[in-house]
């Protein structure tokens, strides 16, 4: 016996004080980089409109650009909008309405007042007239010479041949109309009033709008074309009517539901008006600085930036043809774009990947993002593999045999309960008779039936566990029950002549905890991991299975800890998958090692502890257990780094740990030595991290005379 | 005077057919020690290790005033917790202090309080002369240190009888006095004891009684006296074998 002493507690060499520096520094660069995100500017610019009052209206026809505004204040722009000059207009009343066409320009204000410009006209001509106790919401020319005016309680004018006829319609407030041509034309209102004339304003009729819309306020209306007119609600709606096999535009309307606003029809937004760019592309100019677009007919609205405060209500839009256009609002603003008013991707849009540093650049929150799922789903299955492991290692070592259950017994007991655990086994197998009967197996094909009976109707049908578990009980008892039957007091070992030789087998010794044991541990290290990945995902879905029920449980719960472990780890089924592949997995490799360690500690030490009149658990876990995960701590670090780089297989379930980040990141950059080779440095990183702790670990928790201590 | 121990046909044949003892008897009474010696292979450990059944006989009767013990529904923990035993190899377990390695049983099958096992503990670390060491690990401790402490810990759970399974064998010449020292100071205080040992000077001046095993029997037995004036052939043999090698 040598007598060895090993001092305690091992002062840190300096290589591993190293190793924590370098983990320290990259900890902190990781930290420290700024992420770099893509930036958009504004499709609008600013353009100096030389007042401060408000304007309600934009005009543009042919070169010239007309805004309209309080006080009656007139700005026009010969040069699309740049520079914009006072007109000389005599009238103080607010232009809040106008419209243009046929080569001539119409403003109008609420009291009455209706100023026209005639084509290649340099002056405004006043045709204003007496409204009487009702007021003008919307105005539309339907020739360069005549218009028609709508307003409150269903007042309907006409302009024609310089004078001004009522036309008036018994009902709501109208708000808006809009003309086509000379003869179709489209007046809307209060409480989703919709009409239509085609024959130049002199009869209306009323049109079905959409339920949906059947109490707003259609505020603004745009005939744009023969296949397609648009309306807005002053709460955010659009409403759209499209010409249909038989049926013209302007009698079918459709309430737009918004993709971009998860399917609902409502923008949340109080709208001023719709301008309508192409068929499909449309504006929205709206209050507290909204301006939106939408290229496809609605499904998609985007909000766009603009270059002043949110303060600004903005009023009115004219596109001059596809991409130029003006809009106008409060305190004087006109913007102008040349691009639609789509926001424009500054930075990084097209990004060079030549270059290391900026592959680096765009890869790394990517990684980073994969490095945090990867850690995820090793953590917890290493704990999972890790009780898994124990509770395995100490089923496998359990010392009851059979035998000793039984002797324990009288013989009359132990037959009664052989016959009892026989019939019961029979009973099971006999339910699965007609299962396996309707699976159509034939010859060696059985061997396919576990699969078979769990999940009798394929895709469409229920996994049947229970069934299994049928099978796996009915089987284990039906020969337990056998053996217990033919119990005779002796519980000896059996021989018998097979082909000439004496073959001996023990049933009693069999040990039960470690039979089950042995099943489980079986199965997992003899299939690939892969295989195990894929079947539980796809084949269990145990996220379904498992994860939403649990996160269904800790629904409404606040606590960090319970809103992470719900919201980042339950609630992802392939995490969920990742997580059990893994764990249980890695159990059963983590049950060997265990075993292992456990054997490792002399027999003399269970006797020892036995001799004090400790029982076997109590033995197992104050004395050998403490020993043995001392002693199996390198192999279990081993273990863990393997699992750590096992995880990455969660790529084939979707999962979107490291590796599957590397493929998503050379796809994009297809930069891949680069791509590849981050992701080893990634792993690299995790591990050796892993290595440390446990070299640490196993430093602290060593026991003098404890297994070869070896050097620090 | 009262029969602690009784041995009756014992019998023990090992999985591998290797027939250990062949009906062995014998009974120990109250504060005697018996000394059990023989060459190695003749089954006195054993003889031992079947006592508390660390090993279970095929065969025979062990018991523990009076009561049958290796039967299986007698309380084997229970049992045990009434036999000291003190192994060849020590057996500390390693990863407690010298303390901890004695409070174990105590709290655990004793069910005492921390405090209250300690107040035990030192109390036969005193006897066994390893107080100054009660914070070391059993790593750190000589073999004679360790079969000390390995002695305190059976001692501790105040057993019935004690039984030492060659408790010198493991140790250097000049750490073997300390141990016996030990051992015979609880002799002299009227502990019921079997020792298997080979140290025939020691079984001569401690041992109330010498049994020879030879070959799975008990081949002689009687006072500590046999040793002097053998009456059987074997056992001469053995002892001039002995002598040969000292």
């Amino acid at each position: 016996m040598s007598e060895t002493t090993i001092s305690l507690r091992n002062a840190p060499s300096e290589g591993r004080i190293y190793g924590y520096f370098i983990l320290v520094l990259f900890s902190v660069l990781l930290v420290s980089i700024p992420a770099v995100a893509q930036e958009y500017r504004s499709g609008w610019d600013t353009v100096e409109s030389g007042t401060n009052n408000d304007l309600f209206s934009v005009e543009a026809t042919g070169d010239e650009i007309w805004a309209f505004g309080e006080e009656g204040i007139v700005l026009g722009s010969q040069d699309g909008g740049l520079s914009w000059s006072p007109a000389n207009v005599i009238t103080s009343s607010d232009l809040s309405m106008s419209d243009s066409g046929f080569g001539s320009i119409l403003a109008a204000s609420s009291d009455g007042t209706v100023i026209i410009k005639f084509e290649s006209a340099s002056q405004w001509t006043d045709i204003s007239f007496d409204v009487g106790e009702e007021n003008i919401r919307g105005v539309s020319l339907i020739r360069n010479d005549s218009a028609i005016a709508v307003g409150s309680n269903g007042s309907i004018w006409k302009y024609e041949s310089e004078t001004w006829s009522d036309y008036s319609v018994s009902g709501v407030d109208l708000l808006d109309v809009s003309f086509l041509d000379s003869e179709r034309g489209i007046a809307v209102g209060d409480e989703g009033a919709i009409l239509f004339s085609e024959d130049g304003g002199i009869t209306w009729d009323y049109r079905d709008s959409p339920s949906e819309a059947s109490s707003s306020r259609i505020i603004d209306i745009e005939f744009y074309s023969d296949i397609r007119a648009y309306a807005i609600t002053d709460n955010g709606g659009v409403l759209k009517s499209s010409r249909e096999i038989s049926t013209q535009v302007g009698f079918l309307w459709n309430m737009q539901y918004f993709e971009s606003e998860g399917g609902s029809s409502n923008l949340g937004v109080n709208l001023t008006s719709i301008e309508v760019a192409t068929t499909n592309k449309f504006l929205l100019s709206g209050s507290g600085g909204y301006l939106s677009m939408s290229k496809d007919g609605g499904n998609i609205v985007t909000k766009q930036l603009i270059p002043v405060d949110n303060l600004t209500s903005f009023n009115d839009i004219v596109m001059i043809d596809g991409f130029n256009g003006i809009t106008v609002g409060s305190g004087g603003t006109i913007l102008i774009t040349e691009r639609s008013g789509e926001d424009e991707q500054v930075g990084f849009e097209v990004r060079d990947f030549s270059e290391f540093g900026s592959f680096v650049d765009y890869s790394k929150g990517m990684l980073i993002d994969g490095l945090f799922a990867t850690i995820n789903i090793v953590i917890f299955g290493i704990f999972l593999g890790f009780f898994l492991g124990i509770t395995l290692s100490m089923m496998k070592t359990s010392p009851t045999t059979l035998k000793q259950i039984a002797e324990k017994r009288s013989l009359n007991l132990v037959r009664l309960f052989g016959a009892l655990a026989f019939i019961i086994g029979f009973a099971f197998l006999n339910y699965l008779v007609p299962t396996v009967e309707g699976l159509g197996l034939d010859g060696w094909e059985y061997i396919y039936a576990p699969i078979g009976i769990i999940n009798p109707g394929g895709i469409t049908g229920d996994l049947q566990f229970e069934n299994f578990a049928y099978l796996i009980f009915g089987v284990s008892l039906i020969l337990l029950g056998s053996l217990f039957i033919s119990a005779n007091g002796e519980y000896k070992k059996s021989e018998r002549e097979l082909f000439g030789r004496t073959v001996s087998w023990n049933p009693w010794g069999v040990r039960p905890l470690n039979f089950i044991a042995t099943i489980y541990t079986d199965i997992f290290r003899n299939t690939p991991l892969i295989v195990q990945f894929l079947f539980i995902h796809f084949g269990i879905q145990i996220g379904a299975l498992i994860g939403d029920p649990a996160a269904e449980l800790l629904e409404g719960s606040t606590g960090f800890i319970v809103t992470f472990l719900r919201d980042d780890i339950l609630s992802n089924r392939a995490c969920v998958s990742a997580i059990f592949a893994l764990g249980l997995n890695s159990g059963a490799y983590q049950c060997e090692t265990i075993r292992g360690a456990i054997s490792a500690i002399p027999s003399g030490q269970m006797e020892a502890g036995r001799s004090i009149g400790l029982n076997y658990m109590q033995t197992m876990r104050l004395i050998i257990m403490p020993q043995a995960i001392r002693i199996c701590i390198p192999p279990m670090g081993n273990e863990m780094v393997n699992l750590v780089l096992n995880s990455s297989l969660a790529m084939v379930i979707g999962y979107s740990e490291l590796t599957r980040k590397a493929k998503l990141i050379n796809a994009v950059t297809f930069q891949v030595f680069w791509s590849y080779g981050m992701v080893l440095i990634s792993y690299f990183i995790v591990t050796w991290t892993l290595a440390l702790i446990l070299r640490y670990l196993e430093n602290k928790t060593r026991i003098p005379g404890l297994g070869i201590s070896g050097g620090s | 005077m009262e029969n602690v121990l009784s041995i009756v046909d014992m019998h023990k044949t090992y999985p591998g057919g290797v027939h250990a003892v062949r009906g062995v008897s014998f009974d120990v009474m109250e504060g005697e020690s018996v000394a059990i010696i023989g060459s190695s292979g003749s089954g006195k450990s054993t003889v031992l290790r079947c006592i508390n059944r660390l090993i279970e006989p095929t065969k025979g009767e062990v018991r523990l005033r009076g009561e049958m013990i290796n039967i299986p529904n007698a309380d084997i923990n229970d049992v045990r917790s009434r036999i000291g035993m003190v192994f060849q190899s020590f057996e500390l377990f390693a990863h407690l202090r010298v303390i901890d390695n004695i409070t174990l049983g105590l709290r655990h099958v004793r069910k005492m309080s921390r405090k209250e096992a300690e107040r035990e503990a030192l109390e036969v670390l005193e006897k066994v002369d390893m107080l100054d060491r009660k914070d070391a690990f059993p790593g750190n401790l000589s073999g004679g240190q360790k079969q000390r402490v390995a002695i305190a810990r059976a001692l501790a759970m105040k057993p019935e009888v004690m039984l030492f399974d060659e408790p010198t064998s493991a140790l250097d010449p000049e750490l073997i006095g300390s141990v016996l020292k030990t051992i015979r100071g609880l002799a002299d205080e009227g502990m019921t004891m079997v020792v298997v040992t080979h140290e025939i000077s020691f079984a001569r001046e401690v041992a109330d009684r010498v049994i020879y095993m030879d070959k799975g029997v008990v081949a002689e037995s009687g006072p500590s006296s046999v040793i002097d004036s053998p009456q059987t052939e074997r056992l001469k043999k053995f002892l001039s074998s002995i002598s040969e090698e000292d």
